[in-house]
């Protein structure tokens, strides 16, 4: 069966829920945004504990207000916890002073955010960033860190470049997103992308079976609205059959990465030989 | 997965990506900018992955495939020219390269090169040992061991006498 024949007006709709929150509350979250982070960056870093704790009180309200819409689950409760924590982590290293600091509070951030797309089921993504980031990329940062940080604190780890500014715009920034994410129909239902048949809900292959030719001709309605993009050989065989190019051109590109770093690298003052 | 959660993801990696952003432009030190481009980075793949699970499909998780290849990628260059800058200045601070930006140069003279001045040099070098054509040698500079060197008479040396006209 030729997988281009697939009618999309076959396939259910997710859609039917419209957005539970309104503007005010889109609002008053972006304005404590921007009002905590106006605090936390003024006159350099943290100061005083006080203004830290204001801070860090405002972002926890503002985290409240934003996840309060959500019936409440275990999976909800765990995903919300998480997302606090990388909101923490982000804020935990953007006004750090110590840039060990920084780095352990990037570290708890991404690792958080790792814990978000656990829950939403990409436990390949997951496992690989956490892999990537906090495995590989902190580990070389501090040992950076340790190569060229002084032992003690430098001018330019507390001194910051127009914080007002860089507040200013992030908010605007944060706003545009909530605005146009509460836009009841911006979030698009599902949208099949016939050019790609292996990257759509695909229920996998046995082993040593040939690759089922189109796997939604095989499921029903109920099945396919129930399904869960979760299994890491379906994702393999969307990256290896729909994506092959991309993936190629991602390994070319990691190898050219890697020669520029090696050469970039050399010292060299140093001979070759 | 239903409307709610998407837009609460959503939320979320745009407050990843927010704080990413103010860190990017706040801090000096370029180990933390490129950490916070790096968080700017992990809301994005929130944003990709929230959207593979609601539209059911794989091609979110896809993309943040390529998001981590390129992520991995820069922090491999990044670390490669911190590591080189570090060399040269021995500070990690971003503003320490602001020259690369070519505000602070001289203006170049306008107009055309003709007539200009050739105002390249040679160096000049001061004479120094015998010319072979002096002959014979001058005594002053012949080998001799039983002399002592307080009775060396270098006056007598026309090339160092000439040495020491010209000063």
């Amino acid at each position: 069966m030729n997988p281009l024949s697939i009618d999309p007006k076959n396939l259910p709709l997710v859609n039917g829920e419209q957005f539970q929150g309104n503007l005010s509350q889109i609002l008053l979250l972006v304005i404590l945004l921007g009002t905590a982070a106006y605090l936390l960056l003024q006159h350099g870093l943290v100061k005083s504990k006080m203004m830290a704790w204001a801070g860090g009180g405002l972002f926890a309200f503002a985290a409240l207000m934003a996840f309060m819409s959500i019936p409440m689950q275990l999976e909800s409760v765990v995903r919300i916890c998480f997302s606090i924590l990388a909101v923490a982590g982000g804020v935990a290293f953007i006004t750090a002073r110590e840039p060990v600091h920084a780095a352990l509070g990037f570290a708890t951030a991404v690792l958080s955010a790792c814990g978000v797309m656990f829950m939403q089921s990409a436990y390949f993504i997951a496992a690989a960033t956490m892999i990537v980031y906090a495995g590989a990329t902190i580990i070389i940062f501090l040992f950076v860190l340790m190569f060229a940080q002084k032992s003690n604190l430098q001018w330019y780890d507390v001194q910051l470049i127009r914080p007002v500014i860089a507040a200013g715009v992030a908010t605007s920034l944060l706003f545009a997103i909530a605005w146009s994410v509460s836009e009841p129909g911006e979030i698009l239902p599902i949208k099949l992308d016939l050019t790609r048949p292996y990257s759509l809900a695909a229920p996998g292959s046995a082993p040593g079976q040939a690759l089922p030719p189109v796997p939604e001709s095989t499921m029903s309605q109920a099945q396919l609205s129930e399904f869960v993009p979760a299994k890491t050989s379906g994702l393999g065989r969307s990256m290896f059959t729909d994506y092959l190019l991309a993936i190629e051109l991602a390994g070319t590109v990691l190898l050219v990465a890697t020669i520029g770093a090696i050469v970039l690298a050399q010292n060299p003052e140093r001979d070759p030989s | 997965m239903n409307h709610s959660e998407v837009q609460n993801l959503l939320l979320l990696g745009g407050i990843l990506f927010a704080i990413g952003l103010i860190g990017f432009l706040t801090r000096r030190s370029i180990i933390l900018m490129f950490l916070s481009l790096e968080t700017m980075l992990s809301g994005v793949s929130i944003n990709l992955i929230a959207f593979s699970r609601f539209h059911q499909n794989y091609q979110g998780q896809i993309l943040s495939v390529m998001v981590l290849t390129i992520a991995a990628c820069e922090a491999a260059i990044a670390l490669a020219m911190v590591v080189s800058l570090y060399r040269r200045k021995a500070t990690l601070d971003v503003q320490a390269w602001d020259e690369l930006s070519e505000t602070i140069l001289p203006k170049e003279p306008e107009g055309d090169y003709i007539g200009m001045e050739h105002l390249e040099t040679y160096p000049k070098l001061s004479p120094a040992g015998l010319d072979p054509r002096d002959q014979p040698m001058p005594s002053s500079f012949q080998a001799n061991p039983n002399q002592p060197t307080s009775e060396l008479d270098h006056k007598t040396s026309p090339i160092v006498s000439e040495v020491n006209q010209r000063g």
